[in-house]
């Protein structure tokens, strides 16, 4: 459908009202900060400063980074709710009478998406250096938050496939089911050394191991190929999944 | 003013399965009309406009606006418009509203202007979930004309308002056609069709079945009722003849012609049939004239061979 591919000029006002729009609302999504920082309360303090035998870091960072991703992926996903409502409300029917195009649509939720995922790291990272005195360089800090908050692109893009293109009465299940698997499999919650060993293996195919992986990376973990190979996994994830989104909704566009 | 059509639909079909919800419309609109299409529930009406504005896919046939592809006029915003099942967000204020509808336009006019001319300005701080029914709708006829469209499209937009709103509303909907642009909007409510549309287009499942304006729309069904009895079944293909008549149901022993002419039909049936007793003649409503309309096509004015008994 011509929505898709007459994009046309990017509608820089609309991206920033849409964003703050979102951000006002930041109410709702106290608990997805909460939850990251308990955790790293509860896990951070019980081992401390030992070290991290496999990245070399110490296990309160590397426990950081993980709630970081977590908590970022977290609030990247939750997008899929609001455009949920959205959509039921009608909202979306009434952008489509106005030039906005679904790039135009993509790029406004991946945004929101960010500054969501952009506090929540704020929040994790800061509650680890100033409350509990995690040690790093405020330059590694700033590079594995930085990636992990580039890294959230494909989850806000998962987000935009399960918002826009699943039934309202099965977005919630298949929501839980996307978010517990890559908290769980891609080594977010409990680190995978701990894990049987099939589930490393698994781990290896999601983004959500890469998106822990690109932080672990910033903050300078033992490894040859640096920020580099997990960007790369994370991007090609994030063009597989625009791709769908496009595919979809052209197929979407023509059936109704 | 040029004269490319507004909207041209070309024997527009939709089908969603065995059902053709629109099913061959033709339909050309000129600037400046401002057109009432009618209809019951399930007759068309929202498929039909849904396909006017590139919503959905045509199964066959094709649609134009200003001339164009639909999506290419919403693009350029020379179309506004009130959709069934199109709201707005509930967290937001109505200024906020308009303001991110506003952002995602290529040429908006200002907000307040948008607010000004839907009778807004009042209601601009508050909340989207605090607004009544009729504020609501003027809420959404703000965001429905804050491209300064050239036609605007409404589906149903005096939905659960009351009268004074609905008064409100179509006030400042004349205020933006008479500065010569074009409305098309769908309605249950045939007084508001007659007093507001120079032109009613009435649908029924799927097809158009009546195209004028309000006077001929209500020429060809202003008849009335001619009812008697005393006249056996017999005589209703003489009855049929009678000057005037258009349609003829019969019930026991009880007879309604349906008249054109009925002081003709009266006096004839008289003349003809002394025998007739308890005589009445009533009136058919603009109500009476829809449910012709839009229950059984024969009786439109291309048919007149009226209903067989």
């Amino acid at each position: 459908m011509t929505t898709v591919t007459a994009s046309g000029r990017m509608p820089i006002r609309y991206v920033y009202l849409e964003t703050t729009r979102q951000l006002r609302n930041v109410r709702a999504m106290v608990f997805t900060f909460a939850v990251p920082v308990i955790m790293l309360l509860v896990f951070g303090s019980a081992f401390g400063s030992q070290t991290d035998p496999t990245t070399r870091l110490q296990y309160l960072v590397v426990t950081t980074l993980q709630m970081a991703a977590y908590g970022a992926m977290m609030a990247a996903l939750s997008q899929a709710f609001a455009i949920v409502n959205e959509r039921s409300i009608g909202w979306n029917r009434q952008l489509r009478v106005t030039p906005l195009s679904g790039w135009g649509f993509m790029v406004s939720k991946v945004i929101a998406a960010m500054a969501f995922a952009a506090v929540s790291i704020v929040i994790t990272v800061l509650v680890a250096t100033v409350g509990m005195h995690a040690s790093l360089d405020p330059l590694r800090w700033f590079a594995a938050g930085f990636g992990i908050w580039c890294g959230v692109i494909p989850f806000a893009l998962i987000a935009i496939l399960i918002g826009q293109f699943a039934k309202p009465s099965f977005a919630q299940p298949l929501f839980m089911v996307v978010f517990m698997g890559m908290a769980i499999l891609g080594g977010l919650w409990v680190p995978l050394s701990v894990m049987p060993d099939w589930m490393g293996t698994v781990a290896h195919l999601l983004p959500s191991y890469w998106l822990n992986r690109i932080g672990q990376m910033g903050a300078g973990a033992t490894g040859s190929s640096g920020m580099v190979e997990p960007a790369m996994v994370l991007a090609c994830w994030a063009i597989v999944l625009a791709a769908v989104i496009v595919w979809r909704y052209r197929r979407d566009a023509a059936r109704q | 003013m040029n004269d490319t059509p507004v909207i041209q639909l070309r024997d527009l079909r939709k089908r969603f399965g065995e059902v053709a919800a629109v099913d061959g419309v033709d339909l050309t609109i000129r600037p400046g009309e401002v057109v009432a299409l009618l209809g019951p529930n399930g007759a068309g009406k929202t498929t039909t406009v849904d396909l006017a504005l590139g919503l959905s896919v045509p199964t066959s046939g094709g649609a134009l606006l200003f001339g164009e592809e639909p999506r290419a006029a919403v693009v350029t915003g020379r179309v506004g418009a009130m959709l069934q099942g199109g709201a707005l967000l509930p967290d937001m204020t109505v200024r906020d509203a308009v303001a991110l509808v506003a952002a995602a336009h290529r040429r908006p006019m200002s907000v307040d202007e948008a607010l000004r001319r839907a009778r807004c300005t009042e209601i601009a701080g508050r909340r989207v979930n605090k607004l009544s029914g009729g504020q609501l709708q003027r809420a959404r006829f703000a965001v429905a004309v804050v491209s300064d469209p050239d036609l605007l499209v409404l589906d149903e937009p005096t939905a659960a308002m009351d009268v004074e709103a609905r008064h409100t509303f179509w006030s400042s909907m004349r205020e933006f056609t008479d500065a010569g642009r074009t409305v098309v909007f769908a309605t249950h409510y045939l007084d508001e069709a007659d007093t507001f549309a120079d032109r009613i287009v009435i649908m029924r499942a799927g097809r158009i079945v009546a195209d004028g304006t309000p006077a001929q729309i209500k020429a060809i069904t202003a008849t009335r009722a001619v009812r008697f009895s005393g006249v056996g079944a017999a005589a209703h293909v003489a009855l049929r003849g009678l000057p005037g008549v258009r349609s003829l149901e019969a019930r026991h022993d009880s007879v309604t012609l349906r008249s054109d002419r009925s002081d003709d039909t009266l006096r004839a049936l008289l003349t003809s049939f002394p025998q007739a007793h308890d005589i009445q003649v009533v009136a058919s409503t603009m109500d009476d004239a829809f449910l012709a309309l839009t229950a059984d096509p024969v009786t439109t004015d291309t048919a007149p061979e009226g209903i067989p008994a």
